[in-house]
Parts: structure tokens; C-alpha cells; sequence
């Protein structure tokens, strides 16, 4: 379990919708609450990598950017429909 | 307990150190998610990549100020915050946070380091552990006040 008391923010948000859902995420904790707390998928590949990632990205072993895009590759594989400006 | 021992009890003695912050651009629903994940009703708004405490951010704030308001969970914290919060000293004593408490109808504090950083909350549950006279003291004044006038910042 990583440092939550740090967060490493995201510089584009990520919009995940789903029927009657929209998931707002924009920074690292974020994401890995999301992951964590309210994941429609108990075990997903890239739901375990997701998490991985963002625990090194806020413990500073890695850059943002890295999780965003391992969130996005999550969402997907959770059927989210994903809205993003820059994409992954 | 008597005032003076209140006097000679710190706010570090009684505050939560594990402080979570959030920045003012985050959401609603991400502040609540990180709400539920650490057990609190109240986290502090620092400034990105500087630190200093900008204000305070309450559940309560959440459903008066963006759900019962229909806004979107998507509401970006400086919208509904309070901003600048009131706030204590590691070295204040527990009777100087409670006089805060009392007098801005509020129960929780900030509390900061020399260069505004957060360094704890204090709660008035916090003063009740180590003092319950004190703590009495402060819900009855906020109870009466509660009754007259609207509270100056979430008190949930």
C-alpha cells in the first residue's frame, strides 16, 4: 500500500463513463483509489499493473504520465468508455 | 479537569499527525473517495508543489455545497472550500484550540508549522479524549450558537 498521504497529479483528467457512472480522475491517489475502492473488476491484468504502477509513481519511482496511461489501459479493460484530450 | 492543566496540554499531544491534503483542482468525488479511504470528514487544501494551507475541505461541505446544490460530483474543490480555514500551532495549548472552536462554531483546526504547512488536524473529539470537561464545554457553546445562527464552515 503506497504513501497516500502524497499524490502526484495527472496534467490531462480522465473520464470514465459507464451506464449511470462517470469517474472523474486526475491525479495518481487518486487512480489508485478508483482501482482500489470502486472497480467494477475484482482481478484484471491491467488492473494489477495499474496498481502497481500508480504505487511507484507516488512513492516517486516513476513519472505521472506512467499511471495515467495504465489507468486508461485498466478502464478499458473494465469497459469504461474513456474520455481523455491527450489519450494514453 | 481544570483550566490549568488544559493550559499545559499541547494541541501535538492530542492532534492527528497523518495529515492527507488535497490541491483545489481536485474533484468532489475525488475528495470523497480519499475521505473514505482515511477514515476522515475533513481534509486540508494545500497549494500544489508549495504546501501552504489554503483552507479546509468538510463531507459536509460536499453535500451542502455541491449535492444538495445539484452540481456536478465533478466540482472543483476551490468552488465549495473554505478558504482559510482557521488554524492552530503544534505548541498552542488545547484550551486556545478550544476557545477557537467555540468561538468560530467549528470542530475541527489545521494545524500548521512555522511556514503554514499542515502538520496535524485537531478534533473537538481529540480535545474531548483529553479533556471532557473542556470538550463539553465547546459542544455546548456550538449547540447553542448552532441554534441561533448558521454555522461559518462545515461542522459534521
Amino acid at each position: 500500500m503506497p504513501t497516500l498521504t502524497q499524490d502526484r497529479l495527472w496534467s490531462e483528467a480522465v473520464i470514465l463513463e459507464a451506464p449511470s457512472r462517470v469517474l472523474r480522475v486526475q491525479s495518481t491517489r487518486d487512480a489508485f483509489l478508483c482501482l482500489k475502492n470502486h472497480w467494477p473488476l475484482a482481478e484484471g491484468e491491467a488492473k494489477s499493473e495499474a496498481l502497481a504502477v500508480c504505487d511507484r509513481v507516488i512513492e516517486g519511482a516513476d513519472e505521472p504520465d506512467a499511471a495515467r496511461a495504465a489507468f486508461i489501459k485498466a478502464a478499458e479493460e473494465a469497459q469504461f468508455r474513456v474520455n481523455s484530450w491527450t489519450g494514453s | 479537569m481544570a483550566a490549568h492543566e488544559d493550559r499545559s496540554i499541547r494541541v501535538r499531544d492530542v492532534m492527528s499527525k497523518q495529515v492527507f491534503t488535497v490541491s483545489p483542482s481536485d474533484t468532489a468525488q475525488s475528495v470523497a473517495r480519499l475521505m473514505e479511504e482515511a477514515g476522515v470528514g475533513a481534509l486540508p487544501v494545500e497549494a500544489p508543489g508549495v504546501g501552504t494551507i489554503l483552507g479546509i475541505v468538510t463531507d459536509r461541505d460536499i453535500l451542502t455545497s455541491v449535492v444538495a446544490q445539484g452540481l456536478s460530483t465533478s466540482t472543483a474543490v476551490f468552488e465549495f472550500m473554505t478558504v482559510s480555514a482557521e488554524s492552530c500551532e503544534e505548541d498552542d495549548s488545547i484550551l486556545l484550540a478550544a476557545q477557537k472552536m467555540h468561538d468560530y462554531k467549528i470542530r475541527r483546526l489545521v494545524v500548521v508549522d512555522e511556514k503554514k504547512r499542515a502538520a496535524g488536524i485537531v478534533s473537538l473529539s481529540d480535545i474531548t479524549r483529553a479533556s471532557p470537561e473542556l470538550g463539553g464545554l465547546v459542544l455546548g457553546g456550538i449547540s447553542r450558537q448552532a441554534s441561533q445562527s448558521p454555522p461559518l464552515e462545515g461542522v459534521s
